[in-house]
């Protein structure tokens, strides 16, 4: 009764499915059968070979065959990610790069008296209370009366302070009274100057303003470096608080900046230069910036044919304080690219005479998968706050400052403004200091993320330079070229004597009018790594893709429908038993053995070609005689009866 | 010809032999998986088309074994192709070495610099005239360099090395000499060499005056800093660091006593090496530019101790690899004084194959020389090692500049009286390449190369070196009254994205095999499983063979004789009869080698075939 429906269900699913039974009843029989009729070399010998030993060879053989192939085609495509990089030196006629110039020094420290007098004098009292530094006495000691007339409390907050390391007490430049220094102390142990017989340290102090007794105090090995990182602090607070346009005012035009200007062998002007405002380096001057669509270019090598500036550095009008050297910061860049001239701009001297030579390379890298570079940027998410193209340096600087507007509420004074964010200041903003100080430390140890999220632009240019410096003006022309030099100035502005250490000569030119292209093209394509698969089928077995199919349909399917049959079987056996209850458990061991042996699988199974043929079962016949798949048509009995006594000839005598 | 049908079930051998060589090749042609071959020898067909068959063959045979020699010739050649890649990955500040170029007078040898000194002077004055030695002699400036010598070796300064033995030699005075050269008369100025036993002597001249005098300066030199024990106690010059670097700073933050490593350099005086290592955490560079670089301030003290040494003022800089040893007198380049420097520099790598595609070295422990330099292996470093075995073998005594093995002395003409002689002439052998040193030492197989851009500013400016002077002078001791002896350098990466260049094979095995399958798909059909099958079939009609003659051999004999034949040996103990008596149905194998039998074997086949079609028949 239980049966009944089982059959059904058999019944009708031979009727509806399509798919057709396996090509043999039991596993072993499966793999003979697929043995004899692949195409695939190796298989059939396993089965038609004659003796044990042999035919372990050959399933040795055709196992190392498949082992081989598999681990040649891995590393195939392994490998197919690679990328082939061509280079390539084509002369032609080259654009001239966007050369920006600037001061070293930002801002003309005569103009800027009014905002950073008092800073002027906390710090020359700094020095005379640290280094018994004096100039001008008195003015010095009225600036001590006027300290609390100002009224300004800001330098109060962040005072230079002397260390006492041993102690750990740090005596504070106004009162003079020592305190003990809480919280954490970075640098502490760290100066490998140990000055000699004064075993103090200057360094300042930036709190937490909310939590006071979070401090963080800062030292460094030179009292130098101490003095002037203290004042551009101090010095950028104010600077954030002056309109663009009045800073612009305060900094130099560029008549003050260019004396004479050559290009190409013709004579060229301010209009050739494009201003543009640096936080920290006041007006800069980009020549050839593309700004009014026309991109110059030099029609030879050479340094008669590049750009030849005399730039006018008023040594007299510098910040004592803020810069320490003289002279001016040029860096050679695309027109499109941001000049990062504090990173990486490149000095010249005063009185003398640079020429730096460039030779132009471009490089293009293949973007995913071969290497983890942006084409344009537009996948990283970090806005570009410069309006310029995409470089891994300006998404650092933007994810920074992102960071920081979004932890201190403020932008950092050097960089561009976000949109909505107005640059720190203490009067706004009286705990930003501490805050930059910390996030620039989490920046530093890679905390941030930015360099996780910032990836290399996948195309760059570069221009590779080397300088070289002479003496200039030579003694003997100095006396007439500053001569001439004055006068030209004198027109343009008031009557003053230059002097040559108020000088500098610029040469920048191509060395040569080569441009080196360094490309990356993709080593594989898919046609190559599909031929090379096929080569490695083809040389351990004579594979092709029809047969791996086949091995596919074999091992996979057919076998597994057989294991699932013998199951089903097993689990039907298993259940009528179970119904019938007691005897017939012997009959279930060996039914597992061999399927079509049993005339119940044979009546429940799908006709197979033995089943269906009524074909002798394979074990009877000595050899396999399925049909033969190659060479069947052969006619073997004429082949034989000329070809083996030929053979045989040298055996017999 | 019919199995016995016990024959069918019964068990398989271990190995098992064909019966004839007819049932071997009909069961080779019918079970092999080479294309086209088969069809020669299998098929039966008319002498045409077995010609064809042939011709076909021999043609596609041909084109195999070319495009193979043409393939293993090209792969044997071992080509590689460059590749050149960026990277971005986050990287070490490389190892950073500067020297005052200004070598101390060691207590020890003061005596004999002084000596020599007033050689100098004499020399100077037979040479130029006398009007130099009424100036300021040489010596004249010790008062300066007292503080260091005093403490250096105040206890033992009057243990002095007379006692050695030592007394720098008059033998090797400069003289000028007139030469008539294309009509012109030119003088050069040298000084004689000569052997041991005072004979083969040379001079060693030099056009400029100059020159001469300095190389003839540098060969006392050597010879009296000889005389120095060889472990010199450097910790006691530590005091010089800072009167040296005035400040260090890197990315911000001041650098920390064990960052740097100090060591006398002979004629580039005391340097330190900052980052020698390359292991501390502290030199990672997080991003490239000015501010995130490595900021010295140095003191270039134009002392001059040694004037004749060393005539440079300035700041030797050498931006080197971690671990690697810098040749101050190969490489760096001098930064002056007054003045600050900014140096960009951007990494290249280069990275060579080893084995069979070219000579290099990961490490030198494969190189035939052995390594006096306790650091990486470089090339440089190699080609002193072996020069100064050279110079152990032929001349005794090792080149005093170059490190020591154990056990040996540095040269000095007080024991090897003609050292200078034979050093002469093998270092120019060595430059002449006739020393095998160039082929003992191959390229390091991973090299970074570090290019450098420099530019350069006024410093400190006017308007601040009052109050930069008055610091340093509080803060370190500084006291001059020139600003002209301070130098502010700036090491930065310029970008952090360094350049490698890689080699790598233009054909690997990988792609030589592919390559050797495809060619071998394409004309021949068939796989290395198929050549497998030859061989088999190859080494069955030997044994079959073997057994023919063996049977034959056994057929002469009377019958009833033991017959040694060998499969019947292979086949013992698989239940079959007992050996002896050839053709029992047990023994099926050598039917094929009995009289008479191959005649009619077209009719066995045709048997063997109906019995097949029998068979299915059933």
């Amino acid at each position: 009764a239980a049966a009944a429906p089982g059959k059904k269900i058999t019944a009708r699913l031979k009727r509806t499915l399509p798919v057709r039974g396996p090509q043999a009843p039991t596993l072993s029989e499966l793999m003979r059968w697929y043995c004899l009729n692949t195409n695939t070399h190796g298989c059939r010998r396993i089965v038609v070979s004659r003796g044990r030993l042999r035919r372990l060879l050959w399933i040795l053989l055709t196992l190392s065959a498949v082992g081989l192939i598999l681990w040649q085609c891995a590393e195939l495509l392994m490998n197919y990610y690679s990328a082939s990089v061509s280079v390539t030196v084509q002369f032609q006629k080259l654009p001239f790069p966007a050369v920006t110039i600037c001061n070293i020094n930002p801002y003309k420290y005569s103009a800027m008296k009014e905002y950073l007098s008092e800073l002027d004098k906390e710090t020359k009292k700094a020095l005379e209370t640290f280094y018994g530094f004096s100039e001008g006495k008195s003015k010095v000691r009225r600036s001590v009366d006027d300290w609390n007339s100002t009224g300004s409390d800001f330098f109060q907050q962040i005072p230079l302070l002397k260390v006492e390391e041993l102690s750990r007490t740090a005596t504070e430049l106004h009162s003079g009274q020592k305190r003990r220094v809480e919280g954490s102390v970075f640098h502490k142990d760290s100066s490998i100057v140990n000055s000699g017989d004064s075993n103090d340290i200057i360094g300042f102090q930036l709190c937490d303003a909310n939590n006071s007794s979070e401090c963080a105090l800062y030292t460094f090995s030179s009292g130098v470096n101490a003095i002037q990182e203290w004042y551009k602090l101090h010095y950028m607070n104010i600077m954030a608080q002056i309109p663009l346009e009045t800073k612009e005012k305060l900094s130099y035009s560029a008549d003050d900046l260019i004396l004479t200007c050559f290009f190409d062998g013709l004579s060229c002007d301010k209009r050739h230069f494009t201003r543009f405002h640096h936080p920290l380096h006041g007006n800069c001057y980009t020549f050839n910036s593309g700004e009014n669509g026309t991109i110059l270019s030099t029609s030879t090598g050479g340094s008669e044919y590049g750009l030849h500036v005399v730039l006018y550095i008023d040594e007299a009008d510098y910040n004592p304080f803020l810069v320490t050297s003289t002279g001016a910061k040029i860096i050679v860049h695309d027109q499109n690219e941001y000049p990062f001239i504090e990173d990486i701009g490149t000095e010249i001297e005063t009185a003398a005479a640079t020429s730096i030579g460039m030779h132009f390379t471009r490089s293009r890298k293949l973007s995913k998968p071969y290497s983890d570079c942006t084409e344009t940027g537009a996948d990283i998410p970090v806005d570009n706050l410069y309006n310029k193209s995409y470089s891994l340096q300006i998404c650092l600087h933007s994810c920074f400052q992102k960071a920081m507007v979004e932890s201190c509420g403020c932008a950092q004074y050097a960089q561009p403004l976000p949109a909505g964010a107005e640059y720190c200041n203490y009067k706004k903003n009286p705990n930003w200091m501490y805050c930059y100080y910390r996030l620039h430390e989490k920046f530093v140890k890679e905390q941030l993320g930015c360099q996780q999220i910032c990836k290399d632009a996948c195309s760059f240019k570069e221009w590779a330079l080397t300088t070289s410096i002479a003496q200039w003006p030579s003694t003997v022309s100095e006396d007439w070229m500053l001569r001439v030099l004055s006068w030209d100035k004198g027109q343009k502005l008031n009557n003053k004597k230059l002097n040559k250490t108020d000088l500098a000569n610029l040469m920048v030119f191509y060395k040569d009018l080569n441009e080196r292209f360094i490309s990356e093209n993709p080593a594989n394509t898919l046609v190559i790594l599909l031929s090379n698969f096929g080569g490695q089928l083809g040389l351990w077995m004579s594979c092709s893709v029809v047969c791996v199919i086949e091995i596919v349909e074999v091992f996979l399917i057919d076998s597994l429908s057989i294991v699932l049959r013998r199951q089903w079987q097993r689990a039907k056996k298993w259940w009528s038993h179970r119904q019938r209850g007691g005897p017939g458990t012997a009959q279930a061991g060996d039914l597992e053995g061999q399927g079509h042996h049993n005339p119940a699988c044979l009546d429940e199974d799908l006709p197979t070609f033995t089943t269906a043929l009524r074909l002798p079962l394979p074990q009877d016949s000595p050899l396999p005689r399925t049909p033969p798949p190659n060479y069947s048509t052969l006619r073997l009995e004429s082949a034989f009866s000329e070809q083996l006594p030929d053979t045989l000839e040298p055996g017999r005598p | 010809m019919e199995l016995p049908p016990e024959e069918a079930v019964r068990q398989e051998g271990l190995i098992e032999f064909y019966g004839s060589f007819k049932e071997m090749f009909e069961f080779f042609c019918k079970n092999t998986t080479i294309h086209g071959t088969i069809r020669l020898v299998c098929s039966g067909s008319t002498r045409g088309k077995r010609a064809l068959w042939t011709l076909l063959l021999l043609a596609s045979f041909g084109m195999l074994y070319w495009q193979f020699a043409l393939m293993f010739s090209q792969f044997w050649s071992y080509p590689v192709v460059l590749t050149m890649s960026m990277h971005s990955e986050p990287k070490m500040f490389p190892a950073v070495t500067v020297c005052n170029r200004d070598p101390y007078r060691f207590e020890l040898v003061r005596e004999h610099l002084e000596q020599l000194d007033r050689m100098a002077e004499e020399s100077l004055s037979f040479l130029y005239g006398s009007s130099f030695s009424s100036e300021r002699g040489f010596h004249g400036k010790e008062q300066n360099g007292n503080g260091i010598g005093n403490g250096i070796g105040n206890g033992n300064g009057n243990r002095n090395l007379s006692s050695s033995g030592f007394r720098l030699s008059h033998n090797f005075s400069l003289v000028r000499m007139a030469q008539i050269r294309a009509g012109r008369k030119r003088s050069s100025v040298g000084f004689q060499l000569c052997n041991s036993t005072g004979g083969n002597c040379f001079f060693k001249t030099y056009s400029s005056g100059l020159d001469a005098i300095l190389e003839w300066y540098r060969f006392h030199y050597m010879n009296i800093m000889a005389q120095l024990p060889l472990a010199m106690n450097d910790s006691e010059h530590q005091e010089h660091l800072q009167d040296m670097v005035y400040s260090c700073q890197y990315d911000g933050e001041p650098c920390r006593p064990s960052d740097f490593v100090h060591f006398h350099h002979p004629i580039f005086g005391s340097c330190y090496t900052f980052n020698s290592k390359g292991t501390d955490p502290f030199w990672t560079a997080t991003k490239p530019g000015i501010p995130y670089g490595l900021s010295l301030l140095l003191r270039a003290r134009q002392r001059g101790q040694l004037p004749l040494l060393s005539p440079v003022a300035g700041v030797r800089v050498l931006i080197h690899r971690h671990n690697q040893s810098p040749f101050l007198e190969h490489e760096g380049f001098d930064i002056r004084p007054g003045i600050a420097t900014t140096i960009g520099i951007r990494q290249d790598e280069v990275n060579r194959l080893g084995g069979n595609y070219g000579r290099c070295t990961t490490d030198g422990a494969d190189v035939a020389v052995e390594l006096l330099y306790n650091s990486s292996y470089t090339l440089q470093a190699c080609l002193h090692s072996c020069f100064q075995q050279l110079m152990l073998q032929e001349c005794g005594c090792g080149y005093y500049y170059y490190p020591l093995p154990v056990g040996a002395r540095p040269c000095d003409y007080s024991q090897n009286p003609g050292w200078g002689h034979c050093f002469y002439q093998l270092y120019s052998r060595l430059r002449n390449h006739q020393l095998n040193c160039f082929e003992q030492c191959p390229k390091p197989c991973r090299e970074s190369l570090y290019k450098v851009s420099a530019g350069t500013a006024k410093w400190p400016s006017a308007k601040s070196q009052d109050w930069v002077r008055q610091a340093l002078r509080h803060q370190n001791g500084y006291n001059s009254s020139s600003s002209r002896d301070i130098a502010k350098v700036t090491i930065f990466y310029q970008q952090l994205n360094s350049q490698a260049v890689h080699e790598a094979p233009l054909l690997s095995e990988n792609l030589l095999l592919s390559s050797m399958g495809s060619q071998w798909s394409l004309w021949f059909g068939s796989s290395v499983l198929s050549v497998v099958e030859m061989l088999e079939l190859l080494l069955d009609t030997l044994v079959l063979s073997l057994l023919c003659c063996c049977r034959r051999f056994g057929a002469r004999r009377p019958p009833g004789g033991p017959d040694p034949t060998p499969e019947t040996r292979l086949e013992l103990g698989e239940g079959r009869p007992a050996p002896g008596t050839p053709g029992i149905p047990g023994i099926p194998q050598l039917r094929g080698c009995g009289g008479g039998e191959e005649l009619d074997l077209g009719q066995g086949l045709g048997q063997d075939l109906g019995q097949e079609i029998r068979a299915e028949r059933v």
